[in-house]
């Protein structure tokens, strides 16, 4: 009879092994779904590979992608590593778009460069950190399920995003379409590696990762998230206040997201518009989970997913495959990790 | 052959676990129209012989015979094909589904379609024939609790059992519904079914069993006829003897209060009143030792002294101080330490390391923390400290805490709670699931933080320990405190009397 027998202690090596057979899990499946629309699988895939790490231009684009993931999961680790799941970076994104274009789009254009981005920086932290707000206190005060209500808001904060883009944001010259009017030079991120899209947001990501790091492994703060994470009753009896750092925790969580949103706005789009890339929001959960919550590891998965991201959009140009390929790998992979935790705590053994 | 005078005969029953054998080697046989009261403390092995007869569990050795015949029970399914019914302590009914639908739920051999008119009959002859006064269509939510009891019953006669296990079935009913019960077993009985009936009440083991086996620490000790023993007896064999140790307590004379509480109230979260009016005091240098059969309220009183559940009425006086429904870390700065009982689910975070765990009471203070950054340098220091002083066997400090034994967290969480010099300790189960060598560690630690002037509270169903130890006993029994007693001055079997609800000056 085969059974599983609970393992003392797990390696880093065996959570390295089981993140990377995850993705390839997920890299099999979409070579499947590449096959089956008729497309060699093995020209997709070297072609994304160079598209994302071939040249010093691709890989500077998936750092591109990589600022967002960074930021997002640096600040989903903190509440992950909670047990409070939040699931609404999507939204916390978008709002710190909206709070930080606002600066942007009806400030005097001649403000002065720092002080516009300065006044972006904290518009984007705080748009993000008042929309985790709102679930955070549904769940401290009223016991509302964090899941369900952050899931939600993100619809909500997408409908806030519409309603502004089609009404009073919407820039009269842009015959119709929802886009607001370009940023000025004064509320545009400086880039930091000269002919590439790598801008000071990349900066951001990474003290957020040094930061997190930080918080989790040396404060009295940290100390506290793992003691509510690994048991509330335990952290309660220890006289922690478990309602105050959730709260606490979700809105630096939904603050990080929020900045993602403005180095988006201000470091790379100019504009703010309906499309945002919004989905890094979901895909930053799939980046945290395969990184195990580590924010060193977090940022090499970010290369690794920002790698996916931007080679995934230029397979679509030069090889006519969708970009759903892209959505298709990550999720294989989440899934593949999830259950692959088995593996981790339990070892199989066979008995007669 | 006097082999087909029982229904039901489990032979050499043992069931291990991981960490713990709950029954071993247990022989109980059960005659055709008796009732037999299964007796014995919480943790003794009572709930898990009952899921092996039940099929919950398999046992890990020994064979069970019903009407003389080996049987494997491996489901409950199988179990009720044997003729085994169970009347379960929480009941397994669905709310808003009427009485007979409850009833034929799960039942496989009732077709697509049930026949309402023929259930609706038979079920009107069983509630005759044992005047459980059913009606078969009212919702289930409508009944009270003794009547939604009895559907159970009628549940478990209508699938043609013979044998019934009740567990705990008094529990949940109020004094004046457990007489009717006893009736309706009664007539059970007089029909020839066979009941396992199991409490730790003796009143009701006395009123209604004719043999009654005791079980103790996963062995069955005796099996006796109710007509050959008394309740004191009774007391005797359910809480055993256990080793006692010497302990060199030092004479002290007690006037000081250090705790007062009065007429405290509090609610459980089920909405049950768990603490009913109590007024308690604690003096300097003493301790108090708090006997009960868990789940009398022992633990949400003490809980609520140190602030972890809300007081609905009365005060807490402690040192001159109301902490009255104050904060658990108000109530911790103050003097009080509490060791829980359950300390894998309160009081410990078994994936953190031991240096996270021993930390848990001064990570917000100097040395530990210095402006908000924990010095994790002086909180290895701190460990190795209490690890040394206290004898914890463990390899490295910065591996998770579950991986030492039950003994060595323990020691390690009530090292932590010495460490911080406190006024009151309160202590519940401190040596549960210890050994015999770690328990004495622990007693004699009580008895010398009592010796330098503080004091104890105690928590214990091992009533050697609390007589050996505490200095005045206090009884509580469903939530009201039945009576304090002078330690020297009363014996176990007292003690055991109250412990079952009787107050002293009704003990003869």
């Amino acid at each position: 009879m085969l059974y599983f027998e609970k393992k003392e202690n797990i390696s880093n090596k065996s959570k390295l092994i089981i993140s990377l057979v995850s993705l390839l899990i997920g890299i099999f499946f979409g070579g499947i779904a590449i096959a089956v629309v008729g497309i060699n699988p093995f020209a997709v895939y070297k072609s994304l590979f160079t598209n994302a790490f071939g040249s010093w231009y691709s890989f500077s684009e998936t750092l591109v992608a990589a600022t967002p993931l960074l930021l997002i999961t640096s600040g989903l680790i903190l509440v992950f590593r909670m047990s409070v799941w939040n699931i609404g970076a999507y939204g916390q994104y978008i709002m710190g778009a909206i709070f930080s274009s606002y600066f942007a789009i009806f400030m005097p254009p001649d403000l002065s460069k720092p002080l516009m981005l300065s006044l972006m920086f904290f518009g984007g932290l705080l748009g993000g950190a008042l929309w985790a707000l709102i679930p955070a206190v549904l769940k401290v005060f009223w016991e509302v399920n964090e899941v369900i209500s952050t899931l939600l808001l993100n619809y909500i904060a997408l409908y806030v995003l519409k309603f502004l883009m089609y009404g009073s944001w919407r820039n009269p010259t842009s015959y119709g379409f929802p886009l607001s009017k370009p940023f000025p030079e004064s509320a545009q991120l400086p880039i930091i590696f000269q002919h590439t899209r790598v801008s000071l947001g990349f900066v951001f990501a990474l003290l957020a990762v040094i930061a997190v790091w930080f918080v989790i492994s040396k404060t009295k703060f940290g100390y506290e998230i793992k003691v509510i994470g690994n048991n509330p009753t335990t952290a309660k009896y220890a006289g922690i206040s478990v309602g105050k750092n959730i709260i606490t925790a979700m809105m630096i969580s939904g603050a990080l997201a929020g900045l993602a949103g403005m180095v988006q706005v201000s470091g790379i789009i100019h504009f703010l518009q309906i499309k945002l890339n919004a989905n890094y929001g979901y895909t930053s959960i799939i980046v945290a989970w395969v990184s195990y919550l580590n924010p060193f590891l977090s940022f090499m998965s970010s290369i690794l997913f920002g790698g996916l991201e931007s080679g995934g959009y230029s397979i679509q140009i030069s090889m006519r495959v969708s970009y759903g390929i892209v959505g298709l790998i990550e999720s294989i992979a989440l899934f593949s990790i999830v259950g692959a935790q088995i593996f981790l705590n339990y070892r199989l053994r066979w008995k007669k | 052959m006097q082999e087909n005078n029982f229904s039901l005969k489990a032979v050499n029953i043992t069931k291990k676990f991981p960490e713990t054998t709950a029954n071993k080697g247990i022989n109980f046989s059960l005659k055709k129209g008796e009732i037999h009261a299964l007796l014995g403390e919480n943790g003794a092995g009572k709930t898990t012989f009952m899921n092996i007869l039940y099929g919950i569990y398999m046992p890990t050795e020994g064979s069970i015979y019903i009407d003389s015949k080996e049987v494997k029970i491996k489901t409950p399914l199988d179990a009720l094909q044997n003729g085994i019914g169970m009347i379960h302590q929480h009941f397994m009914l669905v709310d808003s589904l009427t009485v007979l639908e409850n009833v034929v739920l799960g039942m496989k051999n009732q077709g697509i379609v049930i026949d309402r008119k023929k259930v609706k009959q038979k079920l009107i002859e069983i509630s005759n024939m044992y005047g459980l006064d059913i009606e078969p269509d009212k919702k289930v939510w409508k009944l009270s609790v003794g009547q939604q009891q009895k559907v159970e019953i009628v549940k478990v006669l209508f699938r043609g059992a013979n044998i019934f296990i009740l567990d705990e079935p008094t529990a949940v009913l109020r004094p004046q519904e457990t007489g009717p019960l006893f009736e309706i077993l009664r007539k059970l009985k007089k029909d020839g079914k066979s009941i396992i009936f199991i409490t730790h009440k003796l009143d009701e083991v006395m009123a209604v069993s004719d043999r009654i086996s005791v079980l103790r620490k996963g062995e069955l000790v005796h099996t006796v006829n109710k007509n050959d023993v008394t309740k004191e007896q009774l007391a005797q064999m359910m809480v055993g003897r256990a080793v006692l140790f010497d302990f060199d307590k030092k004479e002290q004379h007690f006037q000081e209060t250090l705790l007062d509480v009065k007429n405290l109230n509090v609610y459980a979260e089920s909405g049950m009143k768990i603490v009913d009016d109590v007024t308690l005091d604690v003096k300097k240098g003493e301790i108090l030792g708090i006997a009960g059969i868990s789940g009398n309220g022992q633990q949400e009183l003490v809980q609520t002294i140190a602030g972890l559940r809300k007081a609905s009425k009365g005060t807490i006086i402690f040192d001159g101080i109301d902490i009255t429904n104050k904060t658990p870390r108000y109530v911790a700065q103050h003097g009080i330490n509490y060791i829980p009982a359950d300390r894998i689910g309160m009081g410990l975070a078994s994936e953190l390391s031991c240096i996270d765990n021993a930390i848990m009471r001064n990570y917000y203070k100097k040395p530990i923390l210095s402006g908000c950054v924990i010095n994790y340098k002086q909180a290895a220091v701190h460990t190795q400290r209490i690890v040394d002083e206290f004898s914890v066997a463990v390899a490295d400090i910065k591996r998770p805490i579950k991986l030492l034994s039950g003994g060595n967290m323990q020691k390690l969480l009530f090292a932590r709670e010495l460490f911080e010099d406190p006024k009151l300790l309160i202590a519940s189960y401190p040596s549960r699931g210890l050994d015999l060598a770690a328990t004495e560690f622990v007693r004699k630690q009580m008895i010398s933080i009592r010796n330098e002037g503080k004091s104890v509270i105690l928590i214990s169903e091992d009533l050697d320990e609390i007589l050996s130890i505490s200095d005045r006993i206090a009884v509580m029994y469903s939530g009201q405190l039945i009576g304090v007693v002078n330690a020297g001055q009363v014996d176990k079997n007292t003690i055991g009397l109250m412990m079952a609800g009787i107050k002293l000056e009704d003990i003869d």
